[in-house]
């Protein structure tokens, strides 16, 4: 018995490196699987809030990282940062203009490796405005998937998040960091090329 | 004036630190009320974190004056009538107690409502609860309530002064006036 499983299972961890080997694997994940948050200061003071509404897809290979792509969508209007005057202000058209632009969206074609992580340099669209901003991430195995964690820095004023006197850096802080912690499942429904 | 208190009066650092909260008490209703009627925005913000960090310099100043005062004791009260003393001892006990209430109530609803303080820009302060939004509202109505008890009751200690001043002219005022007025 147990010998016949263990080729069994042999058998069938050969066929999926095969298959892994031979094509990418598309991977998603979205607000259930995860955390997308920011880090903004304001008044001096570093706080956070997160995106409740969001969807990543990665499409990677491991023997081509260089092919592999990285898809966000977010949006907008899901910023929560618990406090709902603070996240009117973010939806207004002072800051994410959520009327207008309703979607932020990430972009990115190739990955390098830096170390333990995975490097990108796509591009960010938010509020109209398309900038180059690199991502950097881990990704870990975990029971047949991959936690995929890590985060970016962007300059909000950039994108022109915060207009008028919100553009003061004095009160609302140039620098916000993204941090993310997904974890990945496979999408089944995706044909990878 | 020398900086210990002495049985006349108080010295100088009780007096300094006295007189700078009383004008930062008066600058923090103020900022209060402005920001109370400001609509949600840029003003209110910055209005607001003028008053934490005021705030948290009161309560700095206030632990400052409480070690203070236990270290070097107050000048004994004047003669005057026993309910008067113990309504006197009743209301410094309350106006000490609020000198911490306020700002404390103030920095846990700034935690409860995830606006961290920052201190003048220089340092942040740590968060004493997690945010929480109906928390936040229940300690918005307890901070504006303490501070119209902080205002009856500092009415209520000028008042009191200026009865001793000036009707019963025993001189009580200078105790705490770096000059003599007679």
């Amino acid at each position: 018995m147990a010998p016949t499983l263990t080729l069994r299972a042999c058998v069938v961890l050969l066929a999926w490196l095969a298959s892994a080997a031979a094509t990418a694997e598309v991977w998603q994940a979205d607000q259930k699987s995860g955390a997308l948050r920011f880090v903004a200061t304001q008044a001096g003071a570093r706080f956070s809030g997160h995106f409740g509404d969001f969807q990543v897809r990665l499409d990677f290979d491991p023997k081509e990282p260089a092919n592999a792509r990285l898809d966000v969508t977010i949006a907008t209007r899901s910023a929560n940062t618990a406090d709902t005057d603070r996240d009117e202000v973010l939806r207004s058209q002072d800051f994410f203009w959520v009327a207008r632009f309703p979607q932020a969206v990430y972009h990115a074609v190739g990955l390098k490796r830096e170390g333990k992580a995975w490097v990108t340099s796509g591009t960010l669209t938010l509020r109209g405005v398309t900038q180059p901003i690199a991502v950097r991430f881990e990704l870990k195995p975990r029971q047949g998937s991959f936690t995929m964690q890590g985060g970016a820095t962007l300059r909000r004023l950039e994108f022109g998040v915060g207009q008028g006197d919100w553009a003061s850096t004095t009160w609302i802080g140039d620098p916000v960091d993204v941090a993310f912690e997904l974890k990945l499942a496979r999408d089944s429904a995706a044909v990878s090329p | 004036m020398p900086l210990r208190n002495t049985p006349a009066r108080y010295g100088s650092v009780a007096q300094t630190l006295h007189w700078v909260i009383v004008g930062l008490l008066i600058v923090q209703f103020t900022l209060g009320k402005i920001a109370e009627d400001l609509p949600n925005g840029f003003d209110k913000l910055v209005i607001l974190a003028r008053h934490k960090s005021f705030g948290i310099t009161i309560l700095a100043l206030a632990l400052l004056r409480l070690a203070w005062r236990l270290f070097d004791r107050p000048p004994p009260i004047p003669p005057m009538p026993g309910w008067q003393a113990t309504a006197a001892r009743i209301s410094h006990f309350s106006l000490y107690t609020l000198l911490f209430a306020m700002p404390l109530t103030g920095w846990t609803m700034s935690s409860a409502s995830n606006y961290p303080v920052s201190w003048f820009g220089l340092v942040q302060l740590p968060d004493l609860v997690a945010p929480d939004p109906a928390l936040k509202e229940a300690l918005q109505e307890v901070h504006e309530t303490l501070s119209n008890i902080l205002l009856a009751l500092a009415s209520l200690h000028v008042a009191a002064a200026l009865k001793h001043q000036f009707l019963d002219r025993d001189g009580l005022m200078f105790r705490m006036l770096p000059w003599r007025l007679r």
